[in-house]
C-alpha cells in the first residue's frame, strides 16, 4: 500500500512527557512506524520546528493561561487533533490538584514564589478533540495501530469494553477475589489488562468503558465491604470517572 | 475402548514421561484467595510434580488451547497493487492433563458446533487434533450443576480417561496412541473388584450433587419468557464485562478484525472470541445496535447456552462447570437465573410485583 | 531430553488423511478451505447514487471462476486487503458465469474504502454463502416483488432469473419505494424490464421532487402501491427486501390479504462476521442469518425473536 505521509507534530503541556516518549519505543517497528509520518514538530528528537502539521498530538493537561492560548492556536492549524495520553483525555493525575485551594497548593509546593496556575482542565474543556488516545502511558502498539488506520483512512477504534476481557484472556486471578477493588470491569480495554497482571488493580487509566455500569459496580464493592474510601481514591486517581456520592458506604 | 488399571505411582510416572517429552499443560495452583481458597488454572507444566491431581476446578477452561483468545486466520502481503493470501492451519502437539467429565464435554460440543457442520474449521481441528487429552473424574463441588446437564460423565472426546478407584486409576482407553505409550508401564485388565469400585466410584459422585437445576423443556420456556421482566433484572446486575464467556468452555463466539501491519506490507486477519455480553456485539453497519439493553444481551448468552443453536441440533450448549457463576462479579449464576425465570423461587419477580413491566 | 518414545507426533490436517477413531476426527481439510478467498479483480465501477457503487468483479483464476456458482438471494463476503470483510448481496445474474455485481452501499468503513479503489483493483471474495430463493418453486406463479431503498440489490439476482426465464412465470409486478427520486437504483434497466420483460413496475417516494411530479410520479409509502395492484392470493409469492420496518407492514398487509406465509420471503440483515455460521455474530433468535438465511420465508421470520 503507497500512502502519502502523515504530517504531525507533538505537543506537550502539563505532564511528564512519558506518553511522547512511548512514540520512540517497540525499535522491532520503529523505522517502518516512522516511514509513515513526516514530522514538522516534536521538541524531543526534533530540533527543527515548522507549523505545516496536519495532526497534532496535544499531551498533558492545561494548568496555565498560556498553556490555553498555546492550545488555541495549535487548533486552528491542526485538521485532526489527538488528545495524546491520559492527562489530556482526563486530566490525569494532575488533577488531583483540584481537590484543594489553588493558592494553599501553591504555598505548599513553592512556596512564597509568584506562581500563575489555573485548576487542571482537560484538552477537550478548551478545544474540540477530534481523536482520543488514552492510556498512562499510552500503548505504543495502540498508538501505532491507529497511525497506521490514519495513513491508510481506516476506521480508529478503541476497544468498547471493559478491562475485565483482556485480563481473563491472561488468565490472571480476579483482585476482587483477593480482597482488592479493581476499576478493571469499568475501565476501557486496550492495555491487555497490564497491571492486573502484575497483580496492581486497574485504576481507570484509560477512562470509562462504554455504557458501563456504574451501579452495580457499587454494588458489588458494597457487597464485598470493601473501602468506599478506597474505592474514591482510586476512582479520582486520573480524574476519568464522576466522582460517587460519599453516603453509600 | 480399551479398560485397564494402573497403580496411582505407576500413573504418575507415565504423566511424567508424557510431559518431560511433549509441551503439556495441567492443574496448577495460582493463587491463593482472600478467603484462604486456592485457585487454579491450566498452566505449563514441565514435570508430574507441578500438577495439582486434587485441584477442584479451574478458574478459567482450556478451551483457548483449541480456540485460542487472538488467533489469525490469514496473512495478506502486498506486491504493488496485487496480493497474496498465507493461511497456516497447522498446530503443535500439546498434553493436557486433569480434564474433568464437564470439559472434555464441552470440547465434544465444540466438535459438533466447528467440526460436524456446515463449514468444519480447520483451525479447531488442527489444534484438536494434536492434543492429547487425559480426563480425570472427581467429587462435584457444591455448585457444580453438570448433573443436570448430563454432563457428568463423558464417553468420548478423550484419548485417555481416569476415574479414582482407591489406591489405582481405572483407565479407558479411547485411542491407539494412549494405548501406545502405556504399553511401557505395568498396566492390568480390570478385575472384578475394579469393576465394583468404579461402579461405586461412579454412584458416589452421583449422589454427591448438592445443585440441581430443572432444564426440563428449559429451550421452550426460554421462547416463551423471551419477553420476561426476569432479564431486565438481572440484566440491571450485568456488567457487560465478558467475564462469563471467557471463562466459559463452550462458549465460541467472536469477532474478526484486519488490521494493517506498520510497514504497510501486509495485513492480518485476526479472530477474537467475544462475548454476547459485550456492548457491541450485535451492532451493524451505520451503528445501529440490535441488543442495546444490559438484559437483552445478557438473555441471548443464556438464550444460546440454554437453548442452543441450529448449528448443532438445537442442543444446549452449558455443561454445568458454573464457572461463569463462580467468576461473575456480580453474582449472575445460571442456577438462579434460570430458577427465576421458572418461577420457582419465591422471590420471583414476577410473582411480587402487581403488573410486571414488559420490555 | 525428550524421551522419543513419548513424543507425541505432529498431526498436519493438511497433508495427512487420518482414518482413526475419535478423538483422532476423520475429516478431510480440503472442505475446509473456506477462509481462502478467491481474488477478484474489479473490471468496472458504476456510480448509481451519492451512496451506491455497483461494483463489477471478475475472478481471476479460470478453475475458481469455473466453480464459483451461487443462487438468487445468495451473498458473499467482499474482502479488502488491508481493511477487512463485509457480507453483500449479490446482485448479477446467476447465470452470469464471467462477472460478478454488487451492489454497495457506503456505510460502514470497509466500504468507505471501497468506494475509494479504482478499476483494476485486486479484491477477494469468500463464498457464496445462505439459502436462496426458491426459484423452482415459485414457477408458474404470479410473483410479487417488493423493494424498499437498497432492498433492491438482492432483490435483483431474482429479478434476472425470472426474466431469464419469464415463460415459467405469470403476472409479474415489481413495487419499488424509496425515500427520494434521486435514490432510486438502476433506472437504466426500467424501460428493459417494462418492455422486453413484460414487468408491471411500480415506483413510489417518500418525498417527490418538482420533477418527479412532473413526471407524475407518486408520493407515499410503498405499501400505497398496493392500490395500484391486484393479487390473486392463491396463484402469488412474494419476496419482499428492505429495512425491518417494511416488512411488517408490508407482510402484515399480505398476510391479511391472504397470502400464506410459506410463499413469501424475506432477505434479513444483520452484520456477519465469517457467513459460516461460526461467530454467533448475525444471529437473530436462535438462527443464523448467514447459513439458514439471508432468505427466510415469512413464517420462520414471525418465529424468530428480534427478527423484525
Amino acid at each position: 500500500m503507497n500512502i502519502a505521509k502523515l504530517k504531525i507534530a507533538s505537543f506537550d503541556f502539563t505532564c511528564c512527557e512519558g506518553c511522547q516518549l512511548q512514540l520512540a519505543n517497540r525499535e522491532s517497528t520503529l523505522s517502518d512506524f516512522l516511514e509513515l509520518l513526516d514530522i514538522r514538530n516534536f521538541r524531543e528528537i526534533l530540533s527543527e520546528k515548522h507549523d505545516d502539521y496536519d495532526i497534532a498530538l496535544i499531551e498533558g493537561s492545561i494548568s496555565r493561561q498560556d498553556e490555553v492560548e498555546r492550545l488555541l492556536k495549535i487548533r486552528e492549524q491542526a485538521k485532526v487533533l489527538v488528545a495524546f495520553g491520559t492527562c489530556a483525555c482526563f486530566g490525569g493525575i494532575n488533577s488531583l490538584k483540584n481537590r484543594f485551594r489553588m493558592d494553599e497548593t501553591v504555598r505548599e509546593i513553592y512556596g512564597d514564589m509568584a506562581i500563575e496556575t489555573l485548576p487542571v482542565k482537560k484538552i477537550s474543556d478548551v478545544v474540540k478533540v477530534d481523536l482520543s488516545i488514552p492510556g498512562c502511558p499510552v500503548a505504543k502498539e495502540e498508538v501505532e495501530r491507529i497511525i497506521v488506520s490514519l495513513a491508510t483512512s481506516s476506521l480508529v477504534t478503541l476497544p468498547k469494553y471493559p478491562v475485565c476481557v483482556e485480563c481473563k484472556q491472561q488468565l490472571n486471578t480476579c483482585l476482587f477475589d483477593l480482597g482488592e477493588i479493581c476499576l478493571g470491569p469499568i475501565t476501557r480495554a486496550g492495555c491487555n489488562a497490564v497491571c492486573p497482571t502484575g497483580k496492581t488493580a486497574c485504576l481507570g487509566c484509560r477512562g470509562p468503558a462504554e455504557e458501563l455500569n456504574m451501579p452495580a459496580f457499587l454494588e458489588l464493592v458494597r457487597e464485598r465491604k470493601l473501602s468506599h474510601s478506597d474505592l474514591q481514591e482510586k476512582l479520582a486517581f486520573y480524574n476519568a470517572f464522576e466522582p460517587v456520592a460519599t453516603d453509600e458506604t | 475402548m480399551i479398560y485397564k488399571v494402573i497403580s496411582k505411582g505407576e500413573f504418575r510416572r507415565f504423566v511424567d514421561a508424557l510431559v518431560k517429552s511433549n509441551n503439556s499443560l495441567g492443574p496448577r495452583q495460582v493463587d491463593t484467595d482472600s478467603q484462604g481458597n486456592p485457585v487454579y488454572q491450566f498452566k505449563p507444566v514441565q514435570s508430574v510434580e507441578e500438577i495439582a491431581f486434587d485441584y477442584t476446578a479451574t478458574t478459567s477452561s482450556a478451551k483457548h488451547l483449541f480456540l485460542p483468545f487472538r488467533e489469525e486466520l490469514s496473512r495478506f502481503s502486498f506486491h504493488g497493487d496485487d496480493w497474496e493470501q498465507q493461511i497456516n492451519y497447522e498446530a503443535d502437539p500439546v498434553v493436557l492433563v486433569g480434564l474433568r467429565p464437564c470439559d472434555i464435554s464441552a470440547l465434544n460440543i465444540l466438535d459438533d458446533v466447528l467440526l460436524n457442520s456446515h463449514f468444519p474449521s480447520p483451525y479447531y481441528l488442527a489444534k484438536r487434533k494434536n492434543t492429547f487429552v487425559i480426563g480425570m473424574d472427581h467429587l462435584p463441588l457444591p455448585d457444580c450443576f453438570c448433573k443436570s446437564m448430563n454432563h457428568h460423565t463423558v464417553t468420548i472426546g478423550f484419548n485417555l480417561f481416569c476415574s479414582d478407584i482407591g489406591d489405582n486409576y481405572y483407565l479407558s482407553i479411547n485411542s491407539s496412541k494412549a494405548f501406545n505409550f502405556l504399553k511401557e508401564f505395568e498396566i492390568r485388565d480390570p478385575s472384578h473388584d475394579d469393576n465394583c469400585l468404579l461402579v461405586e466410584r461412579r454412584k458416589l459422585i452421583q449422589n454427591s450433587f448438592q445443585t440441581e437445576i430443572d432444564v426440563t423443556a428449559l429451550p421452550s420456556i426460554l421462547d416463551i419468557e423471551f419477553d420476561s421482566p426476569v432479564w431486565e433484572k438481572w440484566g440491571q446486575k450485568c456488567l457487560n464485562c465478558g467475564t462469563c464467556a471467557m471463562v466459559c468452555p463452550s462458549c465460541y463466539c467472536y469477532s474478526l478484525t484486519e488490521s494493517c501491519e506498520t510497514n504497510r506490507k501486509g495485513a492480518r486477519r485476526e479472530k477474537s472470541l467475544y462475548s454476547c455480553n459485550l456492548v457491541d456485539f450485535a451492532v451493524v453497519a451505520g451503528g445501529h445496535n440490535f441488543r442495546p439493553k444490559n438484559g437483552d444481551r445478557l438473555k441471548y448468552r443464556y438464550y444460546h447456552q440454554h437453548r442452543g443453536f441450529a448449528e448443532n441440533g438445537n442442543q444446549q450448549i452449558c455443561v454445568g462447570c458454573n464457572r461463569c457463576g463462580r467468576a461473575c462479579l456480580s453474582g449472575i449464576n445460571p442456577k438462579d437465573v434460570i430458577n427465576d425465570l421458572r418461577m420457582e423461587k419465591e422471590s420471583c419477580l414476577i410473582c411480587v410485583s402487581s403488573s410486571p413491566a414488559r420490555i | 531430553m525428550p524421551d522419543m518414545r513419548f513424543v507425541i507426533p505432529r498431526q498436519d490436517i493438511n497433508r495427512e488423511n487420518f482414518a482413526s477413531s475419535a478423538p483422532d476426527f476423520n475429516r478431510r481439510s480440503e472442505m475446509m478451505n473456506t477462509d481462502r478467498g478467491f481474488k477478484c479483480r474489479i473490471t468496472n465501477i458504476v456510480r448509481l447514487t451519492e451512496h451506491e457503487k455497483l461494483f463489477q468483479l471478475r475472478i481471476v483464476d479460470p478453475l475458481e471462476r469455473a466453480i464459483f456458482r451461487f443462487k438468487p438471494g445468495q451473498f458473499l463476503m467482499l474482502e479488502l486487503p488491508g481493511y477487512g470483510d463485509v457480507p453483500i448481496s449479490i446482485s448479477s445474474s446467476s447465470t452470469n458465469h464471467e462477472f460478478l455485481e454488487l451492489c454497495i452501499r457506503k456505510a460502514g468503513h470497509v466500504t468507505s474504502a471501497l468506494f475509494t479503489v479504482e478499476e483494476g483493483a485486486y479484491v477477494a471474495i469468500r463464498g457464496p454463502f445462505g439459502s436462496s430463493f426458491p426459484m423452482d418453486e415459485m414457477a408458474g406463479h404470479n410473483i410479487l416483488l417488493i423493494a424498499g431503498g437498497l432492498g433492491i440489490a438482492p432483490l435483483r439476482a431474482p429479478l434476472f432469473w425470472i426474466n431469464e426465464h419469464r415463460d415459467r412465470f405469470l403476472d409479474i409486478n415489481l413495487l419499488y419505494g424509496v425515500k427520494e427520486p434521486s435514490q432510486l437504483l438502476f433506472t437504466w434497466q426500467f424501460e428493459e424490464w417494462e418492455m422486453i420483460n413484460h414487468i408491471r413496475l411500480h415506483t413510489i417516494v417518500e418525498h417527490g421532487d418538482a420533477e418527479w411530479r412532473g413526471k407524475r410520479g407518486k408520493t407515499g409509502m410503498i405499501t400505497n402501491l398496493f392500490n395500484d395492484i391486484s393479487v390473486d392470493v392463491k396463484k402469488s409469492y412474494a419476496i419482499v427486501c428492505g429495512p425491518p420496518i417494511m416488512f411488517k407492514f408490508v407482510c402484515g398487509y399480505l398476510d391479511k390479504l391472504g397470502i400464506p406465509m410459506n410463499r413469501m420471503f424475506v432477505s434479513l440483515e444483520r452484520r456477519m462476521h465469517c457467513g459460516m455460521g461460526k461467530c454467533c455474530r448475525c444471529m437473530v433468535g436462535s438462527t443464523f442469518t448467514c447459513i439458514d438465511g439471508p432468505v427466510f420465508d415469512y413464517w420462520s421470520v414471525m418465529n424468530l425473536k428480534e427478527a423484525i
